[in-house]
């Protein structure tokens, strides 16, 4: 099942551009594993850094670096081995959290370590990410969160379960993709936990008392 | 320039060095496109001696996986542009892991045009891309290239230019659905 909400397009551009801060892209690349739609897009924003390479002016190549060139080809000669097929079983398969997040959470849904931050609220913190905080989150169902506002930029994909916003229904393989403009309070499903993962690259912002109460359990 | 090869010259190019390891033709594409790809490298700050490092390396991975290139997905300058912008990514901002996730990208994509009956659309013709980008205006144009010829954040623009984020978010949509409508444009 393809997703229902998308990478902003400004959020696109900067991850075609190379210029997404690291904890931001982590969540971009797991939709884009997931999502025809975005990779799509990401081939037009590509186009457009390709364009922006080719205006550069520039010199021709000196001999010396045509010369180190060559030499470099007579020690590859081998071409790459086919690339091995995308293993699609593997893929449908609900346990198996998307490949860019092996790396910082292993593979397996049902094999992570939570921790628990707040009354029906679970997270694991991905150590040693720069450029912002990642993090698995793990809601009870049926969980209404404290209303919120975002500094900076906030990227969460729906893993498992599912929750609703004032800006719709978010299920398996959605981002929510999210700034400074939107004041937001998720209400998780009923059924499962809602497990996501979330990047930031500035604090969250929560309004009200209960709020401030419970910001210092998420650690934002 | 009026006598810039186009998307056809170069996909030749790259059809003799995928079938016959043409020498010939691999240096054409590397006279054309290691000077430019330095120069983007260079403006993102990356040091000369590893720009000229990262260059060899971009186009050895061009020499090495030459049949991955498929001129119908996409044109030989957004290709090693990846390729490059990748390089950079897990050399210089050292994120780690980068590469393979973006091999497992690649392959998604290879496997799904594979899976289609029909061609997904044609690499855009890049004079058309070229003309909408210098016609945006001035502002939307500063921020594409504060994005992609600098790797600024959201966040970097929005400090350096003294603009609210939500500015600069808004402006870079415009932009990106500006440059999109010229891409789709029946030609
Ligand atoms: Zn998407
Ligand atoms: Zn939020």
């Amino acid at each position: 099942m393809s997703p229902n909400h998308h990478l902003d397009d400004a959020t696109l551009l900067s991850y075609s551009a190379g210029a997404l801060p690291a904890a931001l892209a982590v969540v971009a690349s797991a939709h884009l594993e997931r999502c025809t739609t975005c990779r799509a897009r990401l081939l037009d924003a590509d186009q457009i850094g390709g364009v922006l390479m080719q205006q550069q002016r520039v010199d021709l190549p000196s001999e010396e670096a045509r010369v180190a060139m060559l030499a470099r080809l007579d020690v590859e000669p081998a071409l790459e081995p086919p690339a091995p097929p995308v293993d699609v079983v593997a893929e449908a398969d609900p346990d198996r959290l998307p490949s860019a997040l092996h790396p910082w959470f292993g593979h397996s849904l049902r094999a992570l370590r939570w921790r628990r931050v707040a009354p029906g609220v679970q997270r694991i913190l991905a150590r040693d990410i720069s450029g912002g905080d990642l993090m698995l989150l793990r809601i009870a169902p049926g969980s209404k969160l404290p209303l919120h506002s975002h500094r900076g930029n906030e990227l969460t994909m729906i893993l498992d379960g599912a929750y609703d916003d004032m800006l719709g229904h978010f299920g398996p393989g959605d981002v929510a993709d999210l700034d400074g403009e939107t004041n937001h309070q998720p209400v998780t499903s009923p059924g499962v936990p809602c497990i996501c993962v979330a990047a930031t690259d500035a604090p969250l912002k929560f309004s009200g008392w209960v709020a401030r109460t419970l910001q210092p359990l998420f650690g934002f | 320039s009026n006598a810039a090869p186009d998307a056809l010259y170069w996909s030749a190019q790259m059809a003799a060095v995928s079938a016959r390891r043409d020498r010939a033709s691999f240096m054409r594409i590397y006279d054309h496109f290691a000077p430019r790809l330095q120069r983007y490298l260079r403006n993102l700050g990356v040091p000369e001696s590893m720009a000229d490092e990262l260059v060899q390396e971009a186009l050895l991975t061009l020499w090495r996986k030459a049949a991955m290139f498929d001129p119908a997905r996409a044109s030989l300058g957004t290709w090693l542009y990846r390729v490059a912008r990748n390089l950079y990514i897990d050399h210089v901002r050292r994120q780690p892991h980068w590469l393979p996730i973006q091999d497992g990208l690649d392959r998604l994509d290879h496997a799904e045009s594979a899976r289609l009956d029909s061609q997904p659309e044609s690499s855009v013709d890049q004079d058309i891309l070229k003309q909408a980008i210098d016609r945006l205006p001035p502002v939307q144009a500063k921020l594409v290239r504060m994005c992609y010829l600098e790797s600024k954040s959201h966040s970097e623009i929005s400090a350096e230019l003294d603009m609210p984020l939500g500015s600069v978010k808004s402006s870079l949509r415009r932009a990106f659905a500006k440059l999109q409508g010229s891409m789709r444009a029946p030609r």
